[in-house]
């Protein structure tokens, strides 16, 4: 054996060398300082490799993305952690649910804290997904070959809304009762499967015990379930459809050797193309030394970046817990709504559509609106204007998605100041 | 398990004959996909209850004399606003036809505290989202003197007990 050769360490120097050899069995990489280990730990490493060992220096100025997608995923993890605490404490019974909120107020340790967290990142979440969604549109990022990521996103979108509308009954209180009790109605006003739905939900003909518990597994296990499957979807499309967006000029064309295939091997089938030399072995973006190079290694740049995003986030909901406390309104009183009865802000838009309509209000318009919104990238199929904010080459889709920004803005401003008891307009001065 | 449908389609015009492979994949995948449907379905099928828990649809609600002539007055646990004027009476649901908030009584009728819909004494629309008027619930007088309600029959709004 080659340990007759060697001495045998002392036990001493065994000992001491025990932390590192455990290190090095979980980190097979030093910590990065070259370019060779900065690849190696984005590559190897399980929580970093989803990221590119390489990013483009566009992906990272924070005026383009303004961070939203990153955001609303952090919101998303705390939403988790924190709610996954919550369930310690919760019932999901009418007879206990409200109690166990004023036992997070008044018993649990750190309860108050805890609610307060996730329901401000819930209603931070709605906003900061919207505002992703928003610029997204505005940055034309939907475009080819993006498309369904686009589609994914949406239904992100609309997942989010319905994880904060099935968790706003949780509370069971006054709030939460007539939200759920309009809601569900709303959804009975869909055409042909609209009762069923409303039966299915409710799981009775009333708000009551039954619909308690179905929102709660909806809440808990069905839709973050979906949610779940539908980010990493969303993540690894990111990475197959080249990154995130940028404008067309962002990557240089190769300017050395250029050979045009008529034929041979069958790398890309569209013969017009030119391509690097060393492009035939894996496409036309292999890079080429005289080629600019606008990549960065996203150790560290990315991560920092990252890091510095999740950090502000978490930064800004603790403020916010800990100067503000979730609302809590009185227990469900079955028979006297509130006066006026309103949903969160988010949703005050749509109630405030219902009160001139429950079909067009409820189902039409929102309807509309979310195929329009699927059907984006299938009806904008012009590829200019990609990875430039408000570009001019889009200024009739951007005007067109920012009037219905709009329009939707001022009904919930409409919805939030300027509705009365009874619903009737009131002034708010 | 792949099926080319446009290749299957065009082989049946020609009266190519289905080979042997292919019925055999067309019977697995119909197979396959008929059982994933039948288990969404039966999915559905468990998760909608056969009975529910509500309250009485039918109820007493005591004897006339508890409602003097010219009563208007909720029944809140009932979810009926309970009318007699004169000898007539009448069972009308507080129950919103817009989205299943509790109307209120108001100078003119009802009022909705949600979405703003507005009735008039008989339950009739005067104002805002709701699509029908309050219905009016059957009541009558049981053997025992006293009056029930039975809010599975409705009838013509202006139909009243009389005494």
């Amino acid at each position: 054996m080659s340990q007759a050769a060697n001495p045998k360490p002392s036990l001493l120097a065994s000992l001491m060398a025990f932390p590192a050899t455990i290190w090095d069995s979980i980190f097979r990489n030093p910590v990065p300082s070259n370019d060779l280990e900065r690849s190696a730990t984005t590559f190897t490493n399980f929580f970093l490799h989803i990221h590119p060992v390489k990013v483009h220096k566009n992906t990272l100025r924070p005026g383009y993305t303004l961070g939203l997608g990153l955001i609303s995923m952090f919101l998303f993890t705390i939403l988790v952690v924190t709610g996954i605490l919550l369930m310690f404490y919760y019932v999901p019974s009418t007879s206990q649910a409200y109690d166990r909120m004023l036992d997070l107020r008044g018993t649990v340790a750190f309860g108050t804290i805890l609610r307060n967290m996730h329901r401000w990142s819930a209603h931070l979440m709605v906003a900061a997904v919207f505002m992703h969604l928003c610029r997204v549109f505005l940055t034309g990022s939907y475009k080819k070959p993006r498309e369904f990521n686009w589609v994914v996103g949406v239904v992100l979108f609309l997942l989010t809304l319905l994880m904060s509308f099935t968790g706003y009954l949780l509370p069971w209180d006054q709030l939460a009762f007539w939200a759920i009790t309009v809601g569900t109605a709303i959804a009975g006003y869909a055409p042909v499967i609209g009762k069923d739905i409303q039966f299915l939900l409710m799981g009775g003909s009333t708000v009551g015990q039954e619909a308690l518990l179905r929102f709660y597994v909806l809440h808990v296990a069905v839709l973050p379930a979906v949610l779940i499957l539908a980010i990493a979807i969303h993540f690894w499309r990111i990475r197959k459809d080249g990154g995130l967006s940028r404008p067309a000029d962002a990557d240089p064309t190769p300017t050395m050797d250029l050979v045009t295939i008529t034929e041979g091997p069958k790398v890309r089938m569209d013969d017009k193309k030119t391509y690097g030399v060393q492009g035939l072995v894996r496409g036309p973006l292999t890079k080429v030394n005289n080629i600019p190079d606008n990549t960065v290694f996203s150790w560290p740049n990315l991560f920092l970046s990252e890091l510095f995003v999740f950090v502000m986030t978490l930064s800004v909901i603790l403020v916010l817990s800990l100067l503000f406390n979730a609302p809590l309104e009185e227990p469900v009183n079955v028979m006297h709504p509130p006066n006026p009865a309103k949903a969160p802000w988010y949703f005050l838009g749509l109630q405030e559509m219902v009160s001139y309509s429950a079909f067009w209000g409820g189902i039409g318009v929102p309807g509309v609106y979310v195929v329009l919104l699927i059907l984006t990238p299938y009806l904008d199929r012009s590829p200019k204007g990609v990875g430039k904010w408000f570009s001019r080459d889009r200024l009739l889709a951007n005007t067109i998605f920012i009037t219905f920004v709009v329009a939707n803005i001022i009904f919930v401003i409409i919805g939030t100041y300027f509705r009365g008891p009874n619903w009737a307009f009131v002034s708010p001065w | 398990m792949t099926v080319n449908l446009k290749r299957t389609s065009r082989a049946g015009s020609d009266a190519e004959p289905i080979s042997r492979r292919k019925l055999l994949g067309w019977i697995t995948g119909v197979g396959l996909v008929g059982s994933a449907g039948l288990s969404a379905i039966s999915n559905f099928v468990f998760i909608k209850p056969r009975a529910t828990y509500g309250a009485p649809q039918r109820f007493s609600i005591g004897k006339p004399d508890g409602f003097p002539p010219g009563t208007r007055v909720t029944l809140e646990n009932r979810r009926i606003c309970v009318i007699r004027e004169g000898d007539r009476l009448a069972a009308v649901s507080t129950t919103c036809t817009h989205l299943g908030c509790i109307v209120g009584l108001s100078d003119t009728g009802f009022a909705c505290p949600c979405h703003g819909s507005r009735f008039d004494t008989d339950g009739k629309v005067t104002g805002g989202p709701a699509p029908r008027a309050l219905p009016w619930y059957k009541l009558s007088l049981a053997p025992n003197g006293e009056l029930e309600v039975d809010k599975d029959t409705e009838v013509q709004p202006g139909v009243y007990l009389s005494l």
